[in-house]
């Protein structure tokens, strides 16, 4: 049971580290400290009321307020927002029912150019009259109709390719992604639908519906500073639906069933499973998630792209998923986070300390081979760049030590 | 009409003739045992009556519905349930998951219920999980079901399979051991039991009736006694010594 | 029609090219998937390691001064023996350090690993060139006897690196079905695609055979690096995503794990694309084009795993799991 003083020292821990990225701003250290305290908030044996509150205030009010005072943050939560909603709607086709998806970005693509091109003058290009972009209201029916759009791309994969085994799933869920990006790289001939590599935009971002309610009380915000938050809230808020939906199928027979094809799919058959009706149905469910936060990423984007949605990006959320624990929702959010943190701050970070060493003009001297000066660094290295090795790495290391992943699923002692 | 009727069902694998002809009835109230040596075509049966094989020639009837060309779900829900002889458990779910899974096509709840979370939805997971918990203690797992399936022992793995398998067909019952757990469950809770199995003290204990496959041909039929002194079925086993380590008596 | 017509040959010299080079990449998917079971996922990056040895051994000899002064024979036999040796050798490393480890176990774990291999050479590669020539976007510097032409007809010129290209292919594909077939070590390497269990039970060191496997499909991939490199002069770390697709793809049109296979549906594969590039933007009146080619061969491999997944020539895999 929860002890007073774990309530407390965690109380403690998060005035502390919060106070520290507030006040060093810079210090990634101390942002990833504080993102930290939800982990632990999560783990340590405290009251589930307090759980809650304290989850709530994070999320709520003390990252914002950290937002607001540095815009990069709020950008990078929404980031670990999104790739946390694509790596929950992965770990239902792969930790659920054992599918091997690497085309999984095919079905984010899919729901970001189907608001790209309606919510912006795209669609002028093939219909006729002038109708687009739709007003930013929009952004939301597309949101739901996003869901439906993905859940029939999934299901129009699965269908030809559920009954292949394993190995060669994968192949061809890679060839679809694959196919989809030079589809809409390409299709901007003889019909302009998707704008070609040259990608699409001014997209619409959602409308500012509770802007008067702030005005009444006479809060006033430039867009450009209230946007950031609006978005940080969206996308909490589409994660918090995913979670829930993913906890309910989960706790259900579907879930059971999922995990039972996983596990044995001719004994499930044995048990009265309909195989093919529970996988395509998940390919549906993790599809439609990809879809839904690809609306989400086309408004904050404003500009989207072929290039956001390579095959280096599905394997990325495969990492993420396979990192944090395969058929685990804690699993998938933490490998989401940390792949991000890893990629945005990390990598990046590390970009820039060795820009800095070439500028410096240091010298470095190793004894017996000499002095070697800094400047030399080979322009052309650049860790931000090194995203394929991080994954390839996190994933044959992850495989080879621990393939159940650093949060797996856990048996249910108290049942 | 019996209640399970396999007529001449045959089925070949590229050169080899797994099954011959093969006919067997099974009557309401029965316990019969399909007995023969390694290699026989008993699982080959298994598989084709339960759907996993579709049979080149022949008629399955199950209370008179054609089976021949069902899915494996499709047999289930008609009625038929079966375990299989190597472990096939669920091993990453827990033992209560195993025997949930086991219910699939009878817990009937709508896709709205699952997510909407509605009071339907908990009461009939409640009494879903209150029916698996009946099948647990029948089976003698009482506090192992949170535990993964992977953990259990190789006896307790074998009672779980039981377990699951009533969960897929049947209601509840008190506890008995494994044998009278057959002679138990036939009437009140299945309609009758078709086993394959080696040791022959639990054959001739309790089947009604007993049939003898060999090279995919039935060879013998008839009650444990008769079987058990007709030459073909002794040759069969001792002739060639394909008798199996767990073969008695 | 007339231009259809007057393209056509030059379009068979293009897809035979090709088709040489993905079977002798599909070789090595082929030959691991027979005995493994197993998509050797960073096949790719094998490939392309060879074109990146091709380039810096001739960058080398170039900035030595010493390329135009070898006889050219000689600079391409040297290319092309390091790239098979090296890329044979990593494809050796590679088995032994991300899919060794793994066998035994589920399959998927063994293919998520194959696919970070793949990522991690990519960026490798990327790394090793960055810091090397502070560039990772290499092109090989010119034999000119490589771009020499030989007129076979009025309508066609063969220029003589498409000619290296199908003569050293057609002698390698030759040696190797000599070697699979007639040499002791070969039918070692067929009897652990067959039933690895007997085969060691008949004493065939089966780690071993594997290792060599995958020697010799990585070197068939790297001499395919080598001639990519030499025909189309440009290589960077990521240009082996593509063709390793389509010639896994190739080996599965051909009937994964047949050798016969690999080579026939490279060869279909490779001519397909051909006419899919020229006549593609022909046929459509301009509205699909040259640039669906890549596409193509994904729909070659999903067509082909729908209705006859056991390819043209029948798959080649382990004989009963009892």
């Amino acid at each position: 049971m929860s002890c007073a003083g774990t309530t407390f020292g965690l109380i403690a821990y998060i005035a502390v580290s919060w106070s520290l990225a507030f006040f060093f701003p810079q210090s990634v250290l101390a942002f990833l400290l504080f993102e930290a305290s939800l982990l632990l908030i999560y783990y340590l044996p405290v009251h589930p009321k307090m759980k809650f509150y304290m989850g709530a205030s994070v999320l709520l009010v003390l990252m914002p307020v950290l937002g607001f005072v540095n815009g990069y943050y709020l950008e990078v939560a929404v980031q670990i927002g999104i790739y946390v909603a694509l790596a929950l709607g992965l770990n239902i086709v792969v930790g659920f029912a054992g599918l091997l998806n690497l085309g999984f970005v095919a079905f984010y693509a899919i729901g970001a150019y189907l608001w790209a091109i309606f919510g912006s003058p795209q669609a002028n290009a093939f219909l006729p009259g002038g109708f687009f972009p739709l007003s930013p209201a929009w952004f939301f029916v597309f949101l739901l109709l996003s869901v439906a759009v993905g859940a029939l791309a999934g299901t129009l994969l699965g269908l030809p390719v559920l009954r292949l085994r394993g190995d060669y799933l994968a192949i061809v869920t890679l060839g679809f992604a694959e196919v989809v990006r030079a589809l809409v790289n390409n299709l901007d001939k003889p019909i302009n639908f998707t704008n070609g590599p040259q990608g699409i935009a001014p997209i619409e971002k959602p409308p500012l519906f509770f802007r008067p309610l702030l005005e009444f009380f006479g809060i006033q915000f430039e867009p450009a500073k209230l946007y950031p938050l609006y978005f940080y809230f969206l996308v909490l808020s589409l994660v918090m639906v995913i979670i829930l939906v993913t906890r309910r199928l989960e706790n259900s027979r579907i879930g059971r069933a999922w995990k039972a094809i996983r596990e044995d799919e001719i004994a499930a058959a044995a048990m009265g499973v309909p195989v093919v009706r529970t996988k395509l149905f998940g390919f549906a469910v993790g599809a439609s998630f990809a879809s839904a936060v690809g609306v989400l990423f086309a408004a904050k984007q404003v500009f989207i792209n072929p290039e956001s949605f390579t095959f280096m990006e599905s394997i990325g959320v495969l990492a993420m998923v396979i990192l944090g624990g395969m058929g685990s929702v804690p699993g998938a959010i933490l490998g989401a986070t940390g792949v991000t943190i890893l990629n945005l701050q990390l990598l990046k970070g590390l970009s820039l300390w060795l820009n800095s060493l070439r500028q410096s003009g240091a010298v470095l001297s190793i004894p017996f081979l000499g002095s070697y000066s800094l400047s030399q660094l080979p322009a052309q290295f650049e860790p931000a760049k090194y995203e394929r090795m991080v994954f390839g790495l996190i994933l044959i290391l992850m495989m080879i030590f621990r393939p159940q992943g650093v949060l797996p699923p856990r048996e249910d002692r108290k049942l | 009409m019996s209640l399970l009727e396999l007529r001449d069902i045959s089925k070949r694998f590229g050169g080899l003739q797994a099954l011959a002809r093969v006919s067997l009835k099974l009557e309401e109230g029965m316990i019969a045992s399909l007995i023969g040596p390694n290699g026989a075509g008993k699982t080959t049966l298994f598989n084709t009556l339960t759907g996993i094989y579709r049979p080149d020639a022949g008629e399955i009837r199950f209370q008179n519905r054609p089976l021949v060309g069902l899915k494996p779900e499709k047999i289930t829900s008609a009625g038929i349930s079966r375990t299989f002889q190597n472990i096939r458990l669920f091993s990453h779910m827990t033992v209560l998951e195993n025997v949930l899974v086991g219910m699939h096509s009878r817990t009937r709840t709508s896709l709205s219920d699952i997510l909407l979370g509605t009071r339907k939805f908990h009461a009939r997971e409640q009494a879903a999980k209150r029916k698996a918990m009946e099948l647990i203690e029948l089976t003698g797992l009482t506090g192992r079901e949170g535990e993964w399936a992977h953990r259990l022992s190789y006896g307790e793995q074998r009672r779980l399979e039981i377990a699951r398998a009533l969960g897929a067909g049947m209601n509840t019952s008190e506890a008995y051991s494994l044998m009278n757990l057959f002679k138990g469950l036939v009437g009140p809770y299945v309609q009758a039991i078709l086993l394959i199995e080696h040791n022959m003290r639990v054959v001739m204990g309790i089947s009604h009736r007993v049939h003898v496959l060999d090279y995919g041909e039935k060879i013998a039929e008839g009650h444990p006694d008769e079987v058990r002194q007709n030459p073909r079925v002794i040759e069969a086993y001792l002739g060639q010594g394909r008798w199996s380590e767990n073969a008695h008596g | 029609m007339e231009l259809a017509l007057e393209i056509l040959p030059q379009v068979l010299v293009d897809g035979i090219v090709l088709g040489f080079m993905y079977a002798l990449i599909a070789l090595g998917y082929t030959m691991v998937y027979g005995v493994l079971e197993f998509i050797n996922f960073a096949h790719s990056e094998i490939f392309v390691l060879g074109s990146f040895v091709g380039v810096e051994i001739l960058l080398m000899l170039q900035s030595a001064g010493q390329l135009t002064a070898w006889p050219p024979a000689l600079v391409l036999l040297l290319v092309i023996v390091a790239g098979m040796v090296i890329s044979g050798l990593a494809a050796m490393a590679l088995e032994r350090v991300a899919y060794r480890p793994l066998q035994g176990g589920p399959r998927l774990v063994a293919l998520i690993s194959a696919v970070g291999a793949s990522f991690f050479l990519q960026d490798a590669l990327r790394l090793f060139e960055s810091l090397w020539r502070n560039t990772f976007y290499l092109s090989y510097p010119t034999l000119d006897l490589l771009d020499e032409t030989v007129p076979l007809t009025t309508n066609l010129v063969v220029p003589v690196k498409s000619i290296l290209v199908i003569v050293t292919a057609l002698l390698m594909l030759a040696a190797l079905h000599f070697f699979v077939n007639r040499t002791r070590v070969g039918t070692a390497i067929r009897a652990v695609a067959q039933d690895p269990e007997t085969a060691s039970l008949m004493g065939i060191p089966v780690n071993r055979v594997i290792a060599l496997t995958f020697f010799v499909g990585g070197a068939m991939g790297g001499l395919a690096g080598v001639l990519f490199g030499l025909h189309y002069s440009l290589v960077n770390p990521y240009s082996g995503f593509a063709p390793g697709i389509k010639a896994f793809t190739a080996a599965v049109l051909g009937g994964i794990g047949n050798i016969p296979g690999a080579m026939l549906g490279g060869m279909v594969l490779g001519l397909l694309e051909a006419f899919a590039a020229s006549y593609l933007s022909i046929l459509t009146n301009g509205a699909f084009g040259a640039e669906y080619k890549d596409v193509f061969a994904f729909l070659v491999l999903i067509l082909i795993l729908i209705f006859r997944p056991s390819g043209l020539l029948g798959e080649k895999l382990r004989e009963g799991r009892a």
